[in-house]
């Protein structure tokens, strides 16, 4: 039996456990850092006001105009195209298939590092956009009106994105994930995944309208959008401009649900890195226990794995939901579900760190094979060598394990200190009294505490 | 006002306290798991494996750099299940794999391919000079037979 993390399918190489010498350092940064945020001194919130300038207007036209709108979306239709059709048609090797290696790394990490520096940059790509819109600029040629939209509930909010997430990773995951035999996620079924996906999400994009159903349902607009906030490049009306970094995170969970996207996104990453390591044991004996009730092994794998998925998802909130009852508890605290909504955007840093942290090494290598083979023979059946690298592997040796190892840790270093001051700057716009933001914010520095040294915990017995 | 001041600073300190004492705990168990692996893993390359069947004469603490592991393949699995090799950065990697079914043995990562016939054994030696864990496979069963281990 093999419980396989979303690396294993692909990459041919897994990660060390980090060294204890430097989990206990990383650990140490971490309470280092967090007795010196105690003790920070800004009053006033400092990241709540855009700061947002615009750039210079012929860059603006040339990067948010017409024709790059068009050449972004078809751009982003043909890519996905070629996934669905290289998944459906190319070789069921998952390492050899564009498929696999372009949604699941190329596009699902891809999106999130670049965004978190770059601003959302996933939005002139989404394909399904790019189609909704172009389908409604039809609608409207011919009916000469904009067609009607149902309106969106609003109490639902983010939630179907949040849901969205987690059945993605679940995909990957857990659907992919069988007994005995060492196979992930085979092409095709991620073609056909695709396929279903995209015929949803044009319907929602129908009844609700292509931007409504983008902010609220769309999984991948949301997801990648979230870390898009932390990024340094956002528009408004049409203008390109460059922003405070993070600073457009304050706005982002104004929506409902918004705080069980940022919980999905760190709890199936800490499930992926967990798998092989922190929750080997408990995964294999209720495994045991599912095949002795006469479960098959791939139906016990799959109902084990989608258990530990809920329970992390669980936990994960459990931690947050705490740390706001406890600033709840601070006189001139708003109402609960003010804070609630108030401090999501804070773990979205953390997020970002523990996707890092797990996934940084497979990018790196895997990216090598989608610029190479993967680009000049999609397919994977040897038939086709479009730029003449069809035959290059990937070199594992561009990454050592201490590198590895320091960005994993740095990540989550950062990641802890982001999302103190992201945290400390809220509790200022909704304190008052600068003593009592101070105090509700020892809440928010054990929540950050835990998931950094949780993250890092995780980093030291993965693969175990 | 004072009062409440000093006692949460108070209750702050000694949260971080027993985090401290929490991460120390913890640390302490890793390292002391990870002297045993790497300790094993420079001089040995079969100790931590643990089959009965995998090493091969006497003297299994001493072997890895000059000695090598047998994997034996039995119905096409590992006996004892997935062996663990575990090398540092530099070492010679050196094993055997005995199997009663025909197939390719595939060392991920270093891509290494050599087919062994039903019955009869194939031996693998190269330098690890690529950190990082690799699946050591059937290719055509897709069944993992051991786990190379390459520490910096």
């Amino acid at each position: 039996m093999s419980f396989l993390p979303l690396a294993h399918a692909l990459a041919a190489r897994q990660d060390l456990p980090v060294p204890a010498w430097l989990f206990a350092w990383g650990a140490s940064i971490v309470l280092i850092v967090s007795f010196f945020a105690l003790s920070v001194t800004w009053r006033a919130p400092r990241f709540e006001e855009g700061h947002w300038r615009p750039l210079g207007a012929g860059l603006s036209r040339a990067l948010l105009g017409l024709p790059a709108q068009i050449l972004c979306a078809a751009i982003g239709v043909f890519l996905l195209g070629l996934a669905i059709y290289a998944g459906l048609r190319g070789t069921e090797a998952p390492d050899r298939n564009f498929a696999l290696t372009f949604l699941f790394v190329t596009a699902w990490l891809g999106f999130p590092l670049f965004s978190a520096v770059l601003g959302d940059v996933f939005r002139p790509f989404n394909p399904w956009r790019a189609v909704s819109r172009v389908a409604g600029a039809g609608f409207a040629a011919l009916a000469g009106q904009p067609p009607a939209h149902l309106r969106y509930p609003e109490r639902l909010g983010r939630w179907p994105a949040a849901i969205g997430l987690i059945a993605v990773v679940w995909l990957e995951v857990v659907y992919g994930a069988s007994g005995g035999v060492a196979v992930g996620l085979s092409p095709h079924t991620a073609a056909i995944a695709a396929i279903l996906y995209s015929a949803y999400t044009l319907t929602m994009m129908a009844l609700f309208g292509t931007e409504q159903w983008c902010r609220t349902g769309e999984v991948f607009s949301v997801y990648f959008g979230m870390f898009g906030r932390l990024g340094w490049f956002g528009s408004r009306d049409g203008r390109l401009g460059i922003r405070r970094p993070f600073s457009a995170a304050t706005r982002w969970a104004t929506v409902p649900g918004s705080a069980a996207v940022v919980i999905a996104s760190i709890a199936t990453t800490s499930f992926d890195g967990a798998q092989e390591g922190a929750f080997k044991g408990a995964l294999e004996s209720v495994y045991n226990r599912f095949v002795d009730w006469g479960l098959g092994p791939t139906a016990a794998i799959r109902l084990d794995d989608t258990i530990f998925i809920a329970l992390t998802f669980a936990g994960v909130a459990a931690v947050y939901l705490i740390g706001v009852r406890g600033m709840s508890s601070v006189p001139g605290a708003p109402p609960l579900r003010k804070l609630r909504e108030g401090f999501a955007h804070t773990l979205i840093p953390i997020a970002l760190a523990y996707l890092v942290a797990h996934y940084f090494s497979l990018f790196v290598f895997q990216e090598q094979a989608q610029f190479t083979y993967l680009l000049s023979d999609p397919l994977g059946t040897g038939t086709t060598d479009l730029f003449g690298t069809a035959s290059s592997g990937i070199d594992f040796q561009l990454l050592s394990a201490n590198a590895i190892w320091y960005v994993q840790v740095g990540a989550l270093v950062v990641g802890h200190v982001v999302g103190l001051t992201l945290a400390h700057d809220r509790a200022t716009a909704f304190w008052g009294d600068y003593r009592q933001a101070a105090r509700s914010q020892y809440w928010m520095l054990a929540v950050m505490v835990a998931f950094t040294c949780f993250g890092l915990y995780l980093l030291s017995v993965a693969n175990g | 006002m004072n009062h409440a001041r000093k006692l949460s600073v108070l209750s702050v300190l000694s949260v971080l306290l027993f985090a401290l004492a929490a991460i120390g705990g913890l640390a302490a168990c890793g390292s002391s798991d990870s002297e045993t692996t790497t300790g094993a893993g420079a001089e040995t390359s079969g100790a931590a494996s643990g089959g009965q069947a995998t090493t091969e004469g006497p003297g299994a603490g001493e072997r890895g750099k000059a000695g090598a592991t047998t994997i034996v393949v039995k119905n096409g699995e590992p006996v004892g299940g997935v062996q663990d090799l575990e090398y540092s950065a530099g070492d010679q990697v050196r094993f055997t794999v005995d199997s009663d079914v025909a197939d390719e043995v595939h060392v991920h990562g270093y891509d290494l391919m050599k087919d062994v016939p039903a019955g009869g054994s194939v031996s693998f030696s190269f330098p690890a000079e690529i950190e990082g864990i690799f699946e050591v496979e059937l290719e055509g069963r897709k069944e993992e037979i051991a786990e190379l281990r390459v520490n910096p």
